[in-house]
């Protein structure tokens, strides 16, 4: 029993000399976004539900043909999600406002990969093939890929999917942003550069959100006042503004800290130049020198528990 | 204590219950088949929203979760010196090497690239918690792969009788078992200090993968030291997990029960599961989640059933000297910690898991059982086959006496 | 066999009403009238085509480059319409009461809708307030007071003036949102744009002198659903939701799917 009651002083005093240098490598957390990237605004307030973005993102990025064609509206009756063969989808909701014909008015949502500026999933990405790009694109590198998913489990927006019926080669599929597209000058999206009513305004994040801004402000009657995405996960490259509140059209909250700074902050405070595996090495090791030295007396005569 | 030594066990091997682990490890095969024929989503119910299920929360969550009987048993009777407890090592030596193996196996079926599996190696992301994880769970898996090796030296030095055309090969394993022999033998501490700081490392690491996922994760499970409660849940149960398998064992093959020395293990549990009740209450109540614990839906029931059958009761249960020196109490109290801690594993990964946007549920497969289902069964049935080959359980007394 | 007669129906009567690309003019509608007429007919048509001299004269206006407006006079619409008035500009001014609006710019992602025809003296005369439109003038004094559409709106997406919206989305927000609001106009796509229709001359692939089966089966090649649309239609059931048709009963006593086994 005593022997039980010393090696428990000893882990408490190991627990305490553990928690002593902990104090020490005080990492503080960076964001690691890229300066100027670009980014995309969606005012929902313009969008007509015409699906052509959905079209010319099928095109440039050459998905399989949909089950039913672009063209068909009534695709709209249901809710849909991005998918493996679909990098962004349009959704209708109904606030319940009504125009002077008592018809419900419309909020379409263009729905696709947000492009964070600190994008949980390529902080989560087990061999980073996933990785934020200068331009804002946050790029997948399929070579690298070993099929985790985790950055699936990570995405907060639950957008990347992911090819479950190809048994040997599946990919992790996304938006892109166009990614080859926007590296070229004057490059753009594929949806923004079909948008009939610039329902996306492409450009430098920063200069999105001045507009942004600047169309809140000269209409105050007609946007909620507040710009999505541009806290929400530590901001990110795609913004949304909106006449109806975005609670009401599928948008979730999601807190403003960048998802990756606590585990990152976590891990790195742990672990970084593996101080504490060492430390603990180096505790549990003279625990073992010392225990075997008496162990050599005490093992003719092992007492103690019975 | 020379009449009490490991040796194999000299049982019929193919008895009704290992004929019907068979069973189920080819059904587990056939459905693994079909997984590797047709894709995951051919066999598993998983979705754009449930990337993760039933093969991580169970076969590699909980499969690590419960092989940490060999790092605490090993941290115990090599580092700490309680050498009495030496009959219970290797027996949770072998189930955690299995145990790892079988992770490393389920692993192999659920991830999308399976050839890949070696890429992160070479492409490392050290931002990334499962990063941390995969890496201690390889170099663990082969620190232990290293502490067994003694045990085939025991066995076969001297005697490395290979038949037909590889015979030839049999100077050449002997000479390496004996040279291994002798070098591990100098620098086993290294791997056996190594082993429970891997183990530390992965097992708390293991919580923090969800860390990243906070609007995912249900508030009941969701905190920021779950990687601490992952590391002591993992402490708490590796004693329980040895009471269990070495109690389910010993009954099935008729050798001796070995409560001797289990009676003394679960006092240390005591302190351990008290630590990590302590925690996972503390941190309920610091945080306010039990606002939830009354919601009465899958995830609060699941908490509750958690943390009152799996945490709460078999404390008290193992504060009695009663229970304790009971072979049927102390191994459905053990039991008890056990599903407890399978059952914050399956909460943590599956049940708590709850995606926002599209809110559905997740039951898994026929497919996704039957695969765990079999691995877990070609687990017990190696397992089987290891001690009957291998001196890993200590034969009965009575038996050695004859 | 059925399905095949049926989408042939649906197809003479698409093209008797004018409906597909009959209607066309160039090349699509050609190939459809040479399917079912003689060759000879067809080149003919085309030869002695006419194209109206106001449309050239659109088309080559439309095709114009214009130096980019930018910086314009912001005002609110109540001065801009007061200035309008006191300068004395009205429906009177208009010097082009037709536009093609069919820019370059406008087609550089995409080509697949048809120009738009803007009857300008038309809309002028019913608003009679050509502030609705030409809601902004150029700073640059000396500039006309009303400018054409593309002389500020060209390229989208322009760094320095991010707020100015691209050709495309300038006509497509103005022209729907007016319609909208006076309840006016067409809203959709096809109210103002033809679609554009793949030259069917290039798609259609049949022998020298075919069936009627024949041509069936090839419209079917590519519009299967619009077969299957027309089998559960009331032209090919002949009976179906009619709930305009004066007496109507809802037996039916003849014809397909009763009495009648042949189609015709």
């Amino acid at each position: 029993m005593n022997l039980t009651r010393r090696n428990f002083f000893r882990l408490a005093g190991a627990a305490g000399a553990a928690a002593a240098i902990k104090e020490k490598p005080a990492y503080a957390w960076q964001s690691k976004a890229p300066p100027d990237p670009y980014g995309c605004l969606v005012d929902l307030t313009r969008c007509i539900g015409c699906r052509k973005c959905e079209a010319a993102c099928n095109r440039v990025n050459l998905l399989p043909p949909p089950d039913v064609s672009f063209d068909d509206q009534r695709v709209l009756d249901e809710k849909r999600r991005p998918d493996e063969r679909t990098y962004t989808v349009i959704n209708r909701y109904y606030s319940g406002k009504t125009d002077d014909r008592d018809q419900l008015i419309p909020t379409f949502v263009k729905v696709q990969c947000m492009h964070c500026q600190d994008p949980a999933c390529v902080s989560a990405c087990i061999v980073g093939a996933l990785s934020k790009k200068e331009n804002g694109a946050v790029h997948y590198d399929v070579s690298k890929c070993i099929g985790c998913r985790y950055c699936m489990v990570a995405c907060p927006f639950e957008i990347p999917a992911y090819d479950y019926h190809n048994p040997l080669t599946p990919e992790v599929r996304k938006c892109t942003f166009c990614y080859e597209r926007i590296s070229e000058q004057g490059g753009r999206p594929g949806c923004a550069a079909i948008c009939p009513v610039e329902a996306i305004t492409f450009g430098k994040r920063s200069t999105l959100l001045q507009l942004a801004k600047d169309r809140i402000k000269k209409n105050p009657a007609v946007y909620t006042d507040r710009i999505y995405g541009e806290k929400e996960a530590g901001g990110t490259s795609w913004l949304y503004i909106s006449a109806v509140p975005f609670e009401k059209t599928g948008f979730i909250p999601v807190p403003s800290e960048p998802l990756p700074k606590r585990s990152e902050s976590i891990q790195h405070s742990l672990f970084s130049y593996l101080w504490s595996p060492i430390a603990l090495y180096g505790i549990l090791g003279g625990i073992m020198w010392t225990s075997g030295k008496k162990g050599a007396g005490e093992k003719q005569a092992p007492g103690g528990e019975k | 204590m020379t009449e009490h030594s490991p040796c194999p066990v000299q049982a019929k091997f193919w008895t009704p219950g290992v004929v019907l682990l068979a069973f189920l490890t080819g059904c587990g095969a056939v459905a693994a088949a079909a997984r590797f024929i047709g894709g995951i989503g051919y066999v598993s119910h998983l979705s754009t929203a449930r990337p993760w299920g039933l093969w991580i929360g169970v076969d590699v969550a909980s499969g690590v979760a419960l092989a940490a009987g060999g790092f605490s048993t090993a941290a115990l009777a090599h580092i700490f010196g309680r050498h009495q407890y030496e009959p219970v090592v290797r027996p949770a030596l072998l189930t955690a090497m299995l145990g790892y193996t079988f992770v490393v196996l389920g692993l192999l079926v659920d991830i999308g690239r399976s050839w890949a599996i070696w890429k992160p190696v070479f492409n490392w992301n050290l931002n990334s918690v499962l990063f941390e994880v995969a890496m201690c769970v390889m170099i663990y898996l082969h620190v232990l792969y290293i502490e067994f090796i003694p045990i085939v030296a025991e066995q076969f030095k001297g005697k490395v009788r290979i038949p037909g055309p590889l015979s030839a090969l049999n100077p050449l394993i002997e000479k390496l078992l004996t040279v291994a022999d002798a070098v591990l033998d100098k620098i086993m501490w290294i791997f056996i200090i190594a082993g429970v700081v891997l183990s530390c490392m992965h097992q708390s690491s293991l919580g923090s993968l969800m860390l990243i996922a906070p609007t995912k994760l249900h508030p009941l499970w969701y905190t920021p030291i779950l990687p601490l409660l992952f590391l002591t849940s993992a402490f708490a149960v590796g004693y329980p997990m040895v009471v269990f398998e070495t109690t389910v064992i010993t009954s099935s093959l008729t050798l001796d029960s070995e409560m001797e020395i289990l009676t003394p293990l679960t006092r240390i549990t005591i302190f351990l599961l008290g630590l990590y009740m302590l925690l996972k209450i503390g941190d309920m109540l610091y945080r306010g989640s039990y606002v939830y614990l009354l919601d009465g839906n899958a995830q609060s029931n699941s908490f509750l059933a958690e943390m009152i059958f799996g945490v709460i009761l078999p404390w008290c249960f193992l504060l009695s000297e009663k229970i304790r020196k009971s072979r049927r109490g102390l191994f459905i109290t053990c039991a008890m910690i056990v599903g407890g801690v399978v059952l914050n594993r399956i909460n943590v990964f599956l049940v708590g898991y709850r995606p926002p946007l599209t809110q559905t549920a997740y039951f898994p497969s026929i497919g996704e059982i039957l695969v765990t289902v079999g691995l877990i069964s070609c687990l017990m049935l190696v397992y089987r086959a290891a001690v009957t080959y291998l001196p890993i359980l200590n034969a009965s007394r009575k038996e050695v006496q004859v | 066999m059925k399905r095949k007669v049926g989408l042939l129906l649906l197809f003479l009567s698409a093209v008797s009403t004018g409906f597909l690309p009959a209607y066309n003019g160039q090349g699509a509608g050609n190939a459809f009238a040479a399917g079912a007429e003689e060759k000879g007919d067809a080149i003919a048509l085309t030869e002695t085509e006419w194209k109206a001299p106001d449309q050239m004269a659109a088309q080559i206006r439309a095709a114009e480059e214009v130096p980019f407006v930018g910086k314009v006079k912001e005002e609110c619409l109540c001065v801009r319409q007061q200035r309008l008035r006191d300068k004395g500009l009205s429906t009177k001014d208009i010097t082009h009461r037709y536009f093609l609006l069919d820019s370059p710019l406008i087609r550089k992602e995409e080509d697949q809708y048809g120009p738009v025809r803007f009857m300008h003296s038309k809309h002028a005369a019913v608003l009679k307030d050509c502030a609705l439109c030409h809601h902004y003038r150029p700073v640059d004094p000396e500039a006309p007071e009303t400018t054409r559409c593309s002389a500020c709106h060209q390229e989208s997406f322009q760094e320095e003036y991010p707020e100015r919206i691209g050709l495309k989305a300038a006509y497509h927000l103005q022209c729907t949102k007016c319609h909208k609001d006076m309840q006016e106009g067409p809203v959709g796509c096809t109210g103002c744009h033809k679609k554009n229709v793949p030259d069917h001359e290039k798609l259609v692939q049949l022998p020298e002198k075919p069936e009627p089966t024949q041509v069936t089966e090839e419209c079917l090649r590519c519009h299967q659903k619009a077969g299957e649309d027309m089998l559960s239609s009331a032209h090919w059931l002949w009976k179906g939701h009619s709930p305009y048709t004066m007496e109507r009963r809802k037996e039916v006593l003849h014809g397909k799917g009763t009495t009648v086994i042949n189609n015709f």
